[in-house]
């Protein structure tokens, strides 16, 4: 089978630009990508990014700040995003909270923050201050890009999106056949968080034909927690004969929507934002996150739970305890790891994901 | 609720109460009697000390036997909380028990036993402690009455979020969430309706829980009297203005107690009103807190509960004390705000607007503000490893009070676990700060 060629985010970007079109550089987690598109802004996520090392921001921010958030400011302010058009801080935490204020009041890159915030519920009510929200976040946002908002622009968009989401469902689904190893298969999942929708589907669809008939060996595993950096976990996973067959990551499963229907386009990105699966950022119960992982795991036979998290990321320390305990009621084995973005993945770790793996098999 | 519990809460509390006025009236007594100490640096404790112990006590012996006779709902600080009044409501606010736990230098052993459960040592020492009284069934005072309803508004901080979803799934009872967007200029017209929407939800599932409707007249009654005691409360503060100051931070961390638990009780305004004529009589007679105050300083963030009387006494040996502090003034800077005809409107411009619920550079400015109208020197900054809301900022807040010509002192401790504070480290920094500030 012929390796898909995966671009980077270098090149998405360069090709984006050589467009005409220009960049929003987005923080975690759950950012309205279709609105941002349809303003012909490319949304480029930064989760970390691990290779900027938190040492620029030490002097902003308290050690005791989770890496994601210090990563992300020393990137700011290494000159990191000074080539974005706009910079959407969504609340999703009190320490990403913390970096959109800094860059607001003190840090003020260049490119204008947009910060916007997340309701933490699904009632109606939540999606109607979300969509009053997201209307003043297109506002701002036609004031950068020279242009009113389209709404048939962002219905389309959207439907691209939907697109992008059930593309990337089917390929955990199928992810036994895909052939890929762990870091590849996270590679293509991950590189959403650059690529336009639609190059995402057409990646997507490339490694779906090009799957086997055989279901590829390995101790089945789900994997939980923020997102997987170090990525050398992943190649942990695949030496210790791990198969990542199921996926509660925060920059991937958490964030595959419903499709939602509503005239108002703005109202249906709104309710997409608020329909994904259960998330600690978005203050699910402790019983339904317990349940959607019990199901993500009977569906797809994972022996076990690994929670790869952050240290200092409070959403999910938070949950461990309870989710833990629902997990091993159910039958299922639980392994808890926290890591610094911005260092090696531990040695301490390495050989716990080893033995956690050789008693699962 | 039985006859059998109707009795134990009129019983225990009527006979708690009657020890607990006793115990008032022997320390007002002792109060008046004892002979000051000389040696000490302070003035002798406010005469209201002990009716301030007396009301926290019966709150808390109210407390044990609440759960027998009325509905009671567990709310975190800063949550709109009148209409729960209005309807009957017992309330406990699990970050004021938490605190009373780290006074009573009980935090460390209870964050122990959360984290002994899974819990990270990473998180909110208030929520450990809280989780930890919960599990291990320790507290320092007696009983906590199990909730019926749950009430976290997020004006503070996310934390309390994932805290009360924990209290929830523990209890298994309705949690209400009024959900306050983080303002980060000025709060949207959305973001007001938004509340006022999530209060008259919350209101409605309080009234299923208590199984009888809201009396809008009560309601207006205790939005009045919360109105008032807030007034109050900032007029207390705001005599510390007054050089020396008659009641220094540390002080008002304690005296704190009943706005944040007692807001809308008459009893509140009563106390608050008795401390202000107090603290008058101290301006008139030229007493301040301290007998010789030289140093004049504002403290930025939450105490560090099981420190407050080292940190006053190591403050005081060197003539200095805390004439402000943006926490206690949290709780009095929105009196303006609250509009008693307009209750539920109101108290969703109110309880939006919490300095916790505001970016970095709001905060920056009111420190600033703090230090000009109290004439202070410098600013402590208590970095708080267990309250990233309150902490994320500081470093540049303080280059920027220094570049303004405030000295201040970034201090790193946790408020309620102690093993997230070196003392030593601590005294020297805060010495070596004191002897920089021109006094
Ligand atoms: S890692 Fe956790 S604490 Fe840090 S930004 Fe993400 S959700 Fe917030
Ligand atoms: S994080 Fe801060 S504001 Fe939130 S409960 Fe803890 S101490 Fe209070």
């Amino acid at each position: 089978m012929a390796p898909i060629s995966i671009p980077g985010r270098r090149e998405a970007i360069e090709d984006q630009r050589a467009a005409g079109g220009g960049l929003a550089a987005v923080f975690p987690v759950h950012n309205p990508r279709a609105l941002l598109r349809s303003f012909g802004l490319l949304p480029v996520e930064v989760w970390g990014p691990p290779s900027a090392r938190g040492d620029r921001a030490a002097a902003h921010l308290q050690a005791y700040t989770c890496s994601l958030v210090r990563c992300g400011l020393s990137f700011v302010l290494a000159g990191g995003l000074d080539r974005a058009d706009c910079i959407v801080v969504p609340h999703a935490c009190d320490s990403l909270q913390g970096l959109g204020s800094l860059l607001l009041d003190f840090v003020k890159p260049s490119p204008p923050v947009l910060p916007y915030y997340l309701p933490r519920g699904e009632r109606d009510v939540d999606r109607a201050y979300l969509t009053a929200e997201i209307e003043s976040l297109a506002e701002r946002l036609a004031r950068i890009a020279g242009r009113e908002l389209d709404r048939a622009e962002l219905h389309a968009r959207l439907d691209r999106e939907e697109q992008a989401d059930r593309a990337a469902a089917a390929l955990i689904d199928d992810r036994r056949r895909l052939g890929l190893s762990n870091r590849r298969l996270y590679e293509l999942l991950r590189s959403r968080e650059y690529l336009p929708a639609e190059r995402f589907c057409a990646l997507a669809d490339s490694a779906l034909e090009a799957r086997g008939e055989m279901e590829a060996a390995g101790v089945p595993v789900l994997l939980s927690g923020l997102v997987p950096e170090p990525a050398s976990v992943l190649d942990a996973l695949d030496a210790a004969g791990a198969c990542v067959v199921a996926d509660d990551m925060a920059c991937a499963g958490r964030r595959i929507y419903r499709a939602c229907a509503f005239d108002d386009p703005l109202e249906r990105q709104a309710a997409r934002l608020l329909s994904g699966p259960p998330d600690s950022t978005r203050d699910c119960s402790m019983g339904a996150r317990v349940a959607h992982l019990c199901e993500l795991a009977e569906r797809s036979g994972a022996r076990g739970v690994i929670f790869f998290d952050v240290k200092f990321c409070e959403p999910e320390l938070f949950y461990l305890p309870r989710l833990q305990a629902g997990l091993r009621e159910a039958g299922l084995a639980c392994l808890a790891c926290e890591v610094d973005l911005a260092d090696a993945l531990p040695d301490q770790i390495l050989t716990r994901l080893e033995a956690f793996v050789e008693m699962l098999s | 609720m039985s006859i059998e519990g109707a009795l134990r809460y009129y019983l225990g509390t009527g006979i708690g109460k009657g020890v607990l006025r006793f115990e008032r009236l022997r320390n007002e007594w002792r109060l008046r009697h004892r002979a000051p100490k000389t040696s000490s640096p302070f003035s002798p404790p406010l005469s209201t000390s002990p009716w301030l112990k007396e009301l926290i006590s019966r709150h808390y012996l109210t407390g044990r036997y609440a759960d027998a006779h009325r509905k009671v709902a567990w709310v975190t600080s800063g949550a709109p909380v009148e209409f729960l009044k209005a309807l009957g409501y017992y309330l406990l606010y699990p970050e004021n028990h938490g605190a009373v736990c780290g006074i009573r230098r009980r935090g460390e052993e209870l964050c122990q036993a959360a984290e002994e459960a899974g819990y990270s040592r990473d998180i909110c020492s208030y929520a450990r402690t809280d989780l930890g009284s919960l599990l291990s069934g320790r507290t320092p005072v007696g009983r906590l009455p199990k909730p019926d309803l749950l009430l976290c508004c997020t004006n503070i901080c996310q934390t309390v979020l994932f805290w009360y979803r924990v209290l929830a799934a523990h209890f298994r009872v309705p949690l209400v969430i009024i959900d306050t967007p983080f303002i980060y200029s000025t709060a949207p017209a959305h973001a007001v309706d938004f509340v006022q929407r999530q209060l008259e939800l919350g209101v409605e599932t309080a009234e299923r829980v208590a199984g009888r409707s809201i009396d809008p007249a009560e309601l207006e009654r205790v939005t009045r009297r919360s109105r008032e005691a807030v007034e109050l409360w900032m007029r207390v503060l705001e005599r510390a203005r007054h050089v020396p100051a008659p009641i220094t931070a540390f002080d008002e961390f304690i005296h704190m107690g009943p706005i944040v638990e007692m807001r809308g009780d008459r009893a509140t305004v009563d106390y608050y009103r008795a401390l202000l004529a107090t603290l008058d009589l101290r301006i008139a007679r030229g007493t301040g807190a301290l007998k010789q105050e030289r140093i004049r300083l504002i403290w930025d963030n939450l105490p560090i509960w099981y420190r407050m009387r080292g940190l006053s006494e190591l403050l005081a040996r060197h003539g200095a004390t805390l004439v402000a502090s943006t926490y206690t003034n949290a709780w009095g800077e929105l009196a303006a705000l609250i509009d008693p005809s307009d209750p539920m409107r109101s108290a969703a411009r109110v309880y939006l607007h919490p300095i916790l619920n505001r970016g970095t550079g709001h905060k920056l400015d009111t420190i600033q503000r703090l230090a000009t109208d109290y004439a202070a020197h410098g600013v402590i900054l208590h970095s708080d490893r267990s309250c990233k809301p309150y902490s994320v900022g500081q470093m540049d807040q303080r280059e920027r009070l220094s570049a303004r010509g405030i000295p201040a002192l970034l201090l790193e401790a946790d408020h309620n676990d102690p093993r997230a504070f070196a003392d030593e480290q601590a005294e020297n920094r805060i010495q070596a700060f004191l002897e920089m500030i021109p006094s």
